[in-house]
Order: structure tokens, then C-alpha cells, then sequence
């Protein structure tokens, strides 16, 4: 490494638990990952994707997973959502062990996922139909009714998603997420593909919505954009690059919350989280290498 | 203003004229043995006059179609019924694909027309014989293309199951068929198109009745080389027009992800 690096010097904060540790000021974990690994098997031979990764989060907490493409933050998700079974380790939603997708965590994938041949309402219907059993025809309706005016999409209620725009499709995977009503919620790069207007607008909803249901809804995010990340979350994870990818910090955003974009970023506490983040992201390069 | 000619209608005259002035030459050349358009013009007017007549003597040009085409209809619909869900099959299960693929690659090859004598030795009947035939050469591009189609669902549609727990009928009427239907039809376009060209020899090694019939009895037998070519451009006509319609059918349900 060059004389003048970017790297913060102190990152070794609260990782490396055999159990993961309870959230700081949380009543109750909502997530605990344990000790999770996960290994793919691969033509070349296996490929360790993630490796010994731990991290409780609190309920009703917004986390946010940081770190460089291809590290293992889409991996780390899905052992959360049931979606890839970790290799080694455990994963505790609610209190119970992850084993499959289930409706108390709802997804919104890396690149929205809607069904091209149904309509916005049918995506939705389809999904709650799925997922949510022991309700009526009436009440799905009403739920899908209720979710898609939430995310201001009633009127567009019969178009196809090749219809839509970008950040459009992105509401509908969110109103489809929200639907089932799930205690966690998981969005992986929700807005990576939208215009900087658009994200700011959704960052914005997913907060109001949030807010609606008394905070009490666990959000995991994975996201290539520190703003966003510090705007949204009260904790970043910043992972390592892979193979075998960890933990490389946890960091806190102790900003008070309802936070206004405008003003936040002159506040010296998130400038600060702003550049530690920076730093961490960029730790290779040195000033020398640019 | 609105536009009446598009370039595309120009290049189809241009094709069309050219068609035509090859026609006339080879007419010429061959002294009129092949008929000049004109005079094929007028054996089809003749040969439209009553088309739909059905006696026991005389069967119009349009009674022959219909039955040519309705022997395409129940071996293409007998053929599809069967192709549609075995080749969905095959695309979802690797071991599916490994026991019916080989029969595909070997059957396929096979000239249509040498199921027809098979045909005839199961059912002693040359109109059920040509049926068979038909229903045979309808499996394998259905089959195949919806095997492909199947076989090819997008990692992220299948997420949306998983995540959401589809049940096996909803992922089948939500996911795979919708996925697989242009697919599907690709097949279907692809079939008729086979069956459409292989009723016609059919026809002629059966006897009795149809368009290859008539190609054969009231055109070669006749003498009538004009009435082969009105044949002739009967059957493209209706080969183009089923063609068009499948291909309207794959264009509407293709969708824009
Ligand atoms: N199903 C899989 N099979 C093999 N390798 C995989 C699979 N899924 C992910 N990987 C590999 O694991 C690593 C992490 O992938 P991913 O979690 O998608 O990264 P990120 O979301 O951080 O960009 C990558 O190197 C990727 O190629
Ligand atoms: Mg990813």
C-alpha cells in the first residue's frame, strides 16, 4: 500500500461473533445470520462466494449491504430470503430457521422480476395469491388494490410491464413485495437501474411506507450507492471483495430520523460516515494510483 | 398524407411482374406447351365456376381444398395435442429429454411419406393413412421448439416462484406456458407449414379426393398442364395465408419484458 491511503485505520467493529450478537438497541433480532458460508459448485471446481459471515439485525432496522460487484452481497441476501441454502452456518428469520422463501420475507430483485405476459395488477395478485393463503378472493383483490395505490399505480393497473418505465416496474416489484404484508423485506439493488430523480423519489416512498407501518418492518438493502446507503439505513455493512467474501465493517448512522435529504449532507456526522464508507470502498487505490 | 404505395408494396409488384414475365418467357419458349398466365388465368376462372359444387361426379376446387385442408386440420390438431404437452415435458426434465430426444433425432429425418404406407397397413384406409401421416410429420417441430422453450425459462421468472411459492399449476399456467407459448408456435407455424406441403403428396398416393388429386388426375392425367399451375398457385396461396396466421399468433403473444 502507498504512504498516503485512503484506508481508515480502525475497522474491526463488532464481527467474528460465533453467534451473532443482538443488534445494538433492539428489543428483538429479526435476522440473525450465523457463521454463514456459502460455496457454489462450479465447472472449475467450488467457488466460495461468502465466507463465515455474521450479523444480527434488530427489528423494525434498516441495514444496508455495501461492497464491490461480484463480493457476495446478492449471495448473502438470497441465504436471508431462503432463495440459496447456506453451505455452512444458519440463518434465523423471526425466530425461525431459514430453510426456504417464505411470506414473512418479501423480495424485490436486482432487476424488478415481473412476469412479462401479466398485467401490473396480475403480477401482484398472482404473487399474494401464492404466498397468502387462507384469504379470500375479495380481501386478495382489496390487498392488491391497496398496495398498487400506495405506489401511485392504480390507474396503470392493466398494463403490461413492457409498458412501463423503469422506475415504474421498480414500484410494482415493491408493491408486489409489500403485499403479502412480510415483517422483512429484502431489496437488492432496488433502484440501481433508475434516474437520480426517480431513486430520490422512491428512497422517499420506501420511507413513507416504512414510517406507515410504524417502523416496524426489517429492511435489508443492497446498494452500490453510499448516499442512498446512509440515507436510508441505520447501519452499513461493508463487505470484502471476494472469493470468500466477509464482513469488512459495520458502520453506524446515528442520524435522527425523519432525515431530509437536502440538509443531511451538510451535517458534519454524515459527512463523516460519507467519507468513511468512501474509504472503505476505495481502500485499494491510493492517491498514487490515480 | 396518408401513404398509399409504401416501398415494401413497390418490391412486392416488382416481385410479382418479374414472376410473371418469367412465366411468360418460359411460355413462349416452351411454345406455349406451359400456358402463359392468360391463359392459366382462364382455366382458374373456369375452374372456379361452381367451387363449392359437391356431387358424386363432380367435386368444385374449393370442396377439394376443404377436404385437403381438413385432413390437415385433424392430423396437425391430433399431431399438436400430442407434441404441445410431450414437448413442454421433455424441456423440464433432464431425464424426459434423455429418453424421448433420441426417438426425435432418429423419427425426425424420416421422409413423411414413408409413414403413409404404415398408415395404410394400420388402418386399411388411404384417407385415415394420409391423416396419420400428416399427424406424424406435425410432432417434431412442435415437440422441439417447445421443448426449447421450456427448457429455457429465465433464472429470474423461476425466482418469482420460488420466492413467492407457486404451486405446480400456477407455475405452470403463469410461467411456463406463458414463456414457452411463442415458442410453442413457432413449432405450430413451422408444422403446418410441413403438413401443408406433405398433404399435397399425400394426396396424389391416396387418390379419391383433395387438392394433390386433382393435381394429379384433372391436371397430369387430364392433360391439363394449366390446371396444375392454378393448382399450383391455390396451394402457395393457402400455404401463405396459414403461414401469415401463425405468424400473427407468435407476434401477439411475444412480450416485451
Ligand atoms: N449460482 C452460482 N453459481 C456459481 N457462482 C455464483 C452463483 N451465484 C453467485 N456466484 C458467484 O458468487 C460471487 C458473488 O455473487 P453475487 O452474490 O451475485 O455478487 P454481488 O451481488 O455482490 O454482485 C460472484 O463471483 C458470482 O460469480
Ligand atoms: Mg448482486
Amino acid at each position: 500500500m502507498s504512504a498516503i491511503s485512503l484506508s481508515p485505520e480502525n475497522h474491526t467493529e463488532t464481527f467474528h461473533h460465533h453467534h451473532a450478537a443482538p443488534a445494538n438497541g433492539y428489543a428483538t433480532n429479526s435476522i440473525e445470520i450465523n457463521d454463514v458460508s456459502v460455496r457454489f459448485k462450479t465447472p472449475k471446481g467450488v467457488f466460495t462466494a461468502v465466507k463465515d459471515i455474521s450479523l444480527a439485525v434488530g427489528r423494525g432496522e434498516i441495514v444496508s449491504l455495501i461492497g464491490h460487484s461480484g463480493c457476495g452481497k446478492s449471495t448473502l441476501m438470497n441465504t436471508i430470503s431462503g432463495m440459496v441454502k447456506p453451505s455452512s452456518g444458519s440463518v434465523i428469520a423471526n425466530g425461525n430457521l431459514v430453510t426456504k422463501p417464505g411470506p414473512d420475507r418479501g423480495i424485490v430483485f436486482q432487476n424488478y422480476s415481473l412476469l412479462p405476459w401479466l398485467s401490473v395488477y396480475q403480477n401482484i395478485y398472482q404473487a399474494i395469491d401464492a404466498a397468502i393463503h387462507g384469504k379470500t378472493a375479495t380481501e386478495k383483490k382489496a390487498l392488491v388494490e391497496n398496495n398498487l395505490k400506495m405506489v401511485k399505480l392504480w390507474e396503470h393497473k392493466d398494463k403490461l410491464p413492457g409498458q412501463l418505465s423503469g422506475g415504474m416496474k421498480q414500484r410494482v416489484a415493491i408493491a408486489r413485495a409489500f403485499a403479502i404484508n412480510p415483517s422483512i423485506l429484502l431489496l437488492d439493488e432496488p433502484f440501481g437501474a433508475l434516474d437520480a430523480l426517480t431513486k430520490s423519489n422512491l428512497h422517499v416512498e420506501l420511507l413513507k411506507l416504512w414510517n406507515l407501518d410504524n417502523r416496524e418492518k426489517t429492511i435489508v438493502m443492497v446498494t452500490h450507492d453510499i448516499e442512498e446507503a446512509i440515507f436510508l439505513s441505520d447501519r452499513v455493512v461493508v463487505m470484502n471483495d471476494g472469493p470468500a467474501a466477509s464482513i469488512k465493517a459495520i458502520v453506524d448512522v446515528p442520524l435522527p430520523r425523519p432525515r431530509n435529504k437536502k440538509e443531511i449532507v451538510h451535517d458534519p456526522v454524515y459527512m463523516g460516515i460519507h467519507d468513511k464508507l468512501l474509504g472503505f470502498l476505495v481502500d485499494k487505490l491510493s492517491i498514487n494510483d490515480l | 398524407m396518408k401513404k398509399i404505395f409504401s416501398l415494401q408494396t413497390l418490391y412486392f409488384l416488382i416481385g410479382i411482374a418479374l414472376l410473371g414475365g418469367l412465366w411468360e418467357l418460359i411460355s413462349t419458349l416452351t411454345k406455349h406447351e406451359i400456358p402463359s398466365p392468360r391463359a392459366t388465368w382462364l382455366v382458374f376462372r373456369e375452374v372456379m365456376q361452381h367451387p363449392m359444387q359437391n356431387d358424386p361426379d363432380y367435386k368444385g376446387i374449393g370442396t377439394k381444398l376443404l377436404s385437403s385442408l381438413e385432413r390437415v386440420a385433424i392430423g396437425f390438431g391430433l399431431g399438436s395435442i400430442v407434441a404441445v404437452p410431450l414437448g413442454l415435458l421433455v424441456g423440464s426434465s433432464k431425464a424426459m429429454m434423455g429418453i424421448i430426444n433420441p426417438i426425435v433425432q432418429l423419427l425426425r429425418p424420416v421422409s413423411p411419406l414413408a409413414w403413409f404406407p404404415l398408415g395404410l397397413a394400420i388402418f386399411q384406409d388411404s384417407h385415415k393413412a394420409s391423416v396419420f401421416m400428416i399427424f406424424i410429420c406435425s410432432l417434431w417441430p412442435t415437440l422441439i421448439n417447445a421443448a426449447f422453450g421450456a427448457s429455457h425459462i429465465p433464472q429470474d421468472h423461476k425466482n418469482v416462484s420460488k420466492a413467492f411459492g407457486f404451486s405446480k399449476w400456477k407455475y405452470l399456467t403463469k410461467i411456463l406456458l406463458p414463456f414457452s407459448l411463442p415458442h410453442i408456435i413457432t413449432g405450430l407455424r413451422l408444422s403446418v407449414g410441413i403438413a401443408w406441403m406433405v398433404i399435397v403428396a399425400g394426396e396424389m398416393l391416396s387418390g379419391g379426393i383433395g387438392l394433390g388429386y386433382f393435381v394429379w388426375d384433372e391436371g397430369f392425367n387430364g392433360g391439363s398442364i394449366a390446371k396444375i399451375l392454378v393448382a399450383i398457385i391455390i396451394i402457395g396461396l393457402v400455404g401463405l395465408l396459414l403461414d401469415k396466421l401463425f405468424l400473427f399468433l407468435q407476434k401477439r403473444f411475444t412480450y416485451a419484458s
